[in-house]
Formats: structure tokens, C-alpha cells, sequence
């Protein structure tokens, strides 16, 4: 089965391709969009993007959004409207032939590929900087660019090293220590511990989809001790309000946290930490100038300068080589893989599957959680 | 028009005028047609209403194909077999149904005691006090009183300060499910005040003297002539507590840790989680129809109390 690896999706060639394509990729930002697209459509008074809160949209204002509307006098509005909940607004608009409520949808891949499924995204493969990305921007199993991933990121488990004197945490199994029954979280849906919950159940990944009991074997495990069940907010105020160890949780919930004062460190068990992708996209039925223009902006997103900025304030790997990890992930940080090596450590699972599975995923986590 | 010799004030000028509108707008003939015109406001919003449930059960027909992302074509009780199938559910309903009974039940019993002081006592200030308690809570929202909970009852919070000044450790008192009815009875007292006071105003006082003077103390003035006479008010109350508690979603959200769902969160997670629209579609159906079947249940049983607006039963 080769559906699902400890990933390889940054190969050696595949850095050593966008290294090349690096170049070129600069010069064609640096030359202005006129010159790249036959006509300068009207610019709009605003483009809506679709964002998550907090140190999330600071990042994307700081890096993408202030830049865009500095080079090109359009206002950048960010709508904070939970992924979740924007997406039957923009199929019930598409469906509708509504003009959509948002120019482009800041989206996890997962979700994306549902909206590309379902036939409501613009194709994007002709955006030019896209020659200047690797591997990791492509949507893996869909045709074309109907969404461009943007960055990568680890579901870490994420603690605090005043709870795990003896070091950090080894394995995930570590959760069931009897001292942390309520003081740890996860995900609502389960996202981010499957994977890792399969090997730690004593599954192999090849056990994906088909086989999961270990997974839920290892859940039922957990759900003695209790967890407490939010979203990215929810675990950087529960680090803070002292209400948790330790989570699994997107690596940038948890450096928020510790950027706010709090002691706070993160690491990749032995059974692996779920690795995936975030990405943009535009949904249809917008008016051809601002189609142009949130192309534009996503063309933006892409560039070396954009990236560096933007995913400084993520604390997360991008899509364009070369560069910088921010100073505090510097050295191998467990959260900003690079290397070959480094991703051999976690584990991803194409999103053709997740989204195939994803219901039945969150079935079982409910029932488990829930009961 | 001309001048009148008469100085009529200047608004009996504007009620003529008002009336001379309003009789264009709503001709004399169509008199005996007023009362509709009155009540389609409300046809307008029930017929509104029963369309969304008609679409709403339709798409509950309709299973989720994955390969699209849209409803299949074919009509099937798929959905409902699943919501049946699966004990997860069951479970969710059990809980929110035995929440909206607790939750009514201890509501209506500190709403009682408080409309009552309320509506009996001789001092204004009191009145007043008791009033300004009553309304500030609306100025807040739901979600806003819930994070104010976790403020108070977090394990840094207000009361496990307090705790730890005597010497006890702080105590998990967030995200279980008397936490979720605990925010829920906060939420829902005001509610509950504000339908028991007119059923309390309504009781002469002097009824109450009269058991008094005819040997009855307190305990059996309350149990044998208040409550019988508030009873209109109790239901009114209990029917709105029951029904909001029972559909609510923020408390459960916020205070129950994410392990201690309702109906509704069940049905936002179908929604807006998993994309499916038909297993969500099919678990709203099953709450209206809960829903309806409860309340109308009390109907048959109690009455609408102060809901009936004075109507017989």
C-alpha cells in the first residue's frame, strides 16, 4: 500500500526542483503583475479573505495582506468566520449562482478538497509563482490547482515541562499516566491524533483506512483519563489558565502560548505526529476583476518575501524553498521540518482518504468521547 | 381643505389624517377581514418556518456522496437508521433531555422565591434592586456569561482562590456536565422570573391574608393557595426553560469540555464538521419532533399556563 507513508512529500528532489525553479520564481516577482497577465482588470474597493483569529490573521496581515494592499491600493478585509462555517455559505452561493460572501478561503486541505470535490473552486494552476514552489504546494489527487497549499504543520504533542520532570514525553502512551487524568486535550474531531493513535494502539499505518480498531483501542484509552475537546483557541487559554499538561495540537496554538510568557515545549513521540497541509483558494462565481485580483493575492502569498514574513509569525514550514525558520524554531525543531529526516518522523496520509473517511473517523472519536 | 372655523387641537388633525390613510390603505369594506390582517405577521413567520422544515426533512432524505460532497439523488431513512444505529446519539439525547428536566426544575425553584419577593415586597428600593439584578444578566449574552463561568470556576479562578486560602486544592469544576446545568439554571432564571411575576401579581394579597387569618401558616398558604394560583405562571416558565435548555448549544460548548454535547451541537457538527447535511437535516427533525411531543405532552397535561394567554385549556 503506498497511499500512506511516513511522508516523503519534501524529497530531496523535490527541494533540489524548487531550488531551480527559485530563481525564476524571483524573477517573475519581481516583474510587475501587468507584465505577467494580458490586462490589468479594475482593481476593487476590497478583497474579503476568509482567516483564523488571533495569531493567525496577524501573520497573514503582516506578511501577505499589508504588502498586497501596499503594492496594489487594494484594501484586504479579513473575515473570521470559522472555516467550518463559511463553507456551506460559499456552496449554498455557488449553487445559488450568488456572487460567493468571500474573494478567497483561507482553508485546511482537507476541507478544500471537499469544496474541490463538490466543483465550487477556481482552478489556479496558472498563477506564476507557482513554478517557484515545491512539491508540498500541489494538491495530492486532485487535477490541476483548485486549491495551492500554502504551508505545512505537525499536530505536536504539546506540554508543560513543570508537569514531566523526568523529560519530555517519549510517547504518546505517556498521556496515560494516572497524574494527568484531566489535564490533557485534543482535538474535538479527534483531527490530529488518528494517525498516531494507530501506531500507538499497536496498529501499523497500513492499517489506514481499513483497519483502525487500534486507533480506537488507544482513544478508549485516553478517554478514561478524561481530556478535555476544543479548537485552536481553546488550548492556548487552557495552557494558560492552567487547565492542561498537555495537548495534541497544531505546534502554533502551543508557540502562541509560549510567546505569551507561558513554559511551554512540544515534540514529536516515537509513533509520529500527523503532518499536513493548509492552503488558499477561490471559490466561483466572482466577478472576472476581483477573480484577477484574489489571484493575484494568492500569486502574492507565494513569493519568498510573503512566506518569510507570514510563516515567521506561523512558526511553520512554507511552500517555497530557502526559507528562514524563525530564530526560536531554528536548529531542528521538531515543529518546522525541512529535512528528509526530519519528515520521516511524522506521518502523512493523503487527502483523498481523509476526506473519504473523514465522517466515519469523527463517528467513532464522538462515540467514544461522547459516551 | 379648507380652514375649519373650529380650532381643532392638533392631534385630533393628525389622528384624521392617520385615519383617512388608513382607510386607503385598508378599505372600510374589508372590515370583517381585520383579524387576518392582524395575524399574517405571524402566518408570515409560521409558514416560514414550516418551509424550512419542509426543505429541511427533505434533505434528511438524502444521503451524503462523498465523491461530490452533495446530497445523492435518491430518496432513503438512511440518515435515520444511522442516527438509530449509532448509540452515540442516544446518548446525546438522554443527556440533553434529562438536562432540560433538571434544569427546569431547579430554574423554577429559584425563580420562585425570587419573582414572589419581588412582586410582594413593600420597599421600592428592594423592587428596584431586585429588578436591576433581573435585567443586567439580558445586557450580557449567553456566550459572554458563559466565559465569565470559566473565569470564575477555573482552576485559577475566583473560587479556587478562595478554596486555596482554606487550604484545598483547586477542584476540576469546568467542563462536566453540572457545570453545563449550573450555567444553564444562571441563564435560564431570569427567563423564568420575568413569566412567573405577572402570574404572581395576577394572586390577590389579600388571599393570602385570608388563609392566614383562617389559621393557615405560611408553609400551607404557599402549598394550598399561592402555587395552585401561580400554576399558570410555573407552567408558562417551565414550558420556555424546558424548550431553550433542550435545544441549547453555547453551555454545552463552552462549559462542558467538549465531552458533554447536546442535540444541537450534535446537529452543528453534521452541519459544519463532516459536511453532512442530511444526517444533520435528520437529527434537527428528530429534535423538533421531540421537542413538539414534550411540549405538547405538558399541553395535554398541564395546560399552556400564561402562554394561553388567558385562553381555556
Amino acid at each position: 500500500m503506498t497511499k500512506i507513508t511516513r511522508t516523503t512529500a519534501i524529497s530531496r528532489r523535490g527541494i533540489l526542483r524548487g531550488s531551480a525553479a527559485l530563481g525564476g520564481a524571483a524573477l517573475l516577482a519581481a516583474v510587475p503583475g501587468r507584465a505577467l497577465w494580458a490586462a490589468e482588470p479594475e482593481k476593487p474597493a476590497e478583497l474579503i479573505i476568509r482567516a483564523w483569529g488571533g495569531s493567525w490573521v496577524a501573520a497573514l496581515q503582516k506578511g501577505v495582506s499589508d504588502p498586497f494592499t501596499a503594492a496594489t491600493g487594494i484594501a484586504i478585509r479579513h473575515d473570521l468566520t470559522e472555516d467550518n462555517e463559511i463553507q456551506p455559505k460559499v456552496w449554498a452561493a455557488v449553487e445559488q449562482g450568488r456572487v460567493p460572501p468571500i474573494h478567497i478561503n483561507w482553508d485546511t486541505t482537507v476541507n478544500a478538497t471537499k469544496s474541490a470535490l463538490r466543483g465550487v473552486t477556481e482552478d489556479l494552476s496558472d498563477l506564476p509563482n507557482l513554478a517557484g514552489t515545491t512539491d508540498l504546494a500541489k494538491p495530492v489527487g486532485l487535477e490541476g490547482f483548485p486549491i495551492v497549499n500554502t504551508y505545512g504543520y505537525v499536530y505536536v504533542l504539546a506540554y508543560r515541562p513543570e508537569a514531566f520532570p523526568d523529560g519530555a514525553p517519549t510517547s504518546w502512551r505517556d498521556l496515560l499516566d494516572p497524574r494527568l487524568k484531566g489535564r490533557i486535550a485534543f482535538y474535538n474531531d479527534g483531527i490530529g491524533l488518528h494517525f498516531p493513535a494507530q501506531v500507538a494502539g499497536g496498529g501499523t499505518l497500513d492499517g489506514i483506512p481499513d483497519a483502525m480498531q487500534p486507533a480506537w483501542d488507544f482513544v478508549t484509552e485516553l478517554k478514561a483519563q478524561e481530556p478535555l475537546l476544543g479548537e485552536d483557541p481553546d488550548f492556548t487559554t487552557w495552557f494558560q489558565n492552567g487547565e492542561i499538561d498537555a495537548a495534541c495540537t497544531i505546534s502554533t496554538n502551543a508557540r502562541e502560548a509560549r510567546l505569551n510568557g507561558l513554559d511551554i515545549a512540544w515534540t514529536v513521540p516515537a509513533e509520529g505526529a500527523k503532518f499536513d497541509t493548509d492552503g488558499l483558494w477561490i471559490p466561483k462565481g466572482l466577478p472576472e476583476n476581483e477573480l484577477y485580483w484574489a489571484k493575484q493575492y494568492i500569486n502574492y502569498a507565494l513569493t519568498p518575501e510573503a512566506q518569510q514574513v507570514w510563516l515567521d509569525g506561523l512558526g511553520l514550514p512554507g511552500v517555497v524553498p530557502g526559507l528562514t525558520p524563525p530564530a526560536d524554531l531554528a536548529g531542528g525543531d521538531a515543529s518546522y521540518p525541512t529535512t528528509p529526516a526530519d519528515f520521516e518522523k511524522l506521518i502523512r496520509v493523503s487527502n483523498a482518504i481523509q476526506v473519504e473517511n473523514q465522517s466515519d473517523w469523527f463517528a467513532q472519536f464522538k462515540a467514544i468521547m461522547q459516551g | 381643505m379648507s380652514p375649519s372655523p373650529f380650532p381643532y387641537p392638533i392631534r385630533w388633525r393628525l389622528l384624521d389624517a392617520a385615519e383617512a390613510v388608513a382607510d386607503r390603505l385598508w378599505p372600510r369594506r374589508l372590515a370583517r377581514h381585520t383579524g387576518w390582517l392582524l395575524v399574517s405577521p405571524a402566518l408570515l413567520l409560521v409558514g416560514l418556518l414550516v418551509i424550512g422544515m419542509i426543505q429541511i426533512t427533505d434533505a434528511s432524505l438524502h444521503t451524503l456522496d462523498r465523491a461530490t460532497f452533495r446530497p445523492a439523488p435518491g430518496l432513503t431513512l438512511d440518515n435515520y437508521r444511522t442516527i438509530l444505529a449509532q448509540g452515540v446519539y442516544g446518548t446525546i439525547a438522554w443527556r440533553s433531555l434529562l438536562a432540560a428536566m433538571l434544569v427546569t426544575g431547579l430554574t423554577l425553584a429559584l425563580a420562585f422565591p425570587y419573582a414572589y419577593a419581588m412582586v410582594r415586597t413593600r420597599r421600592p428600593w428592594v423592587r428596584k434592586a431586585l429588578l436591576i439584578a433581573l435585567f443586567l444578566p439580558f445586557f450580557i449574552g449567553q456566550v459572554v456569561r458563559a466565559y465569565g463561568w470559566l473565569i470564575i470556576l477555573g482552576n485559577n479562578g475566583i473560587v479556587n482562590d478562595a478554596l486555596g486560602l482554606v487550604g484545598v486544592e483547586p477542584l476540576r469544576l469546568l467542563f462536566n456536565y453540572w457545570a453545563v446545568v449550573f450555567g444553564l439554571v444562571q441563564y435560564m432564571l431570569p427567563f423564568a422570573v420575568l413569566m412567573l411575576a405577572p402570574a404572581l401579581t395576577a394572586i390577590p394579597e389579600e388571599i393570602e391574608t385570608a388563609a392566614g387569618s383562617l389559621g393557615a401558616d405560611w408553609l400551607r398558604t404557599l402549598w394550598h393557595v399561592v402555587l395552585p394560583m401561580a400554576r399558570p405562571g410555573l407552567v408558562g416558565a417551565g414550558l420556555v426553560v424546558f424548550t431553550l435548555t433542550l435545544t441549547d448549544f453555547a453551555m454545552p460548548a463552552i462549559l462542558g469540555g467538549g465531552s458533554q454535547d447536546f442535540i444541537a451541537n450534535a446537529i452543528y457538527d453534521q452541519f459544519f464538521r463532516t459536511s453532512d447535511q442530511g444526517l444533520g437535516s435528520a437529527l434537527t427533525v428528530v429534535l423538533v419532533a421531540a421537542g413538539s411531543l414534550m411540549v405538547g405532552a405538558i399541553f395535554a397535561v398541564f395546560g399552556a399556563g400564561t402562554l394561553a394567554l388567558g385562553a381555556r385549556r
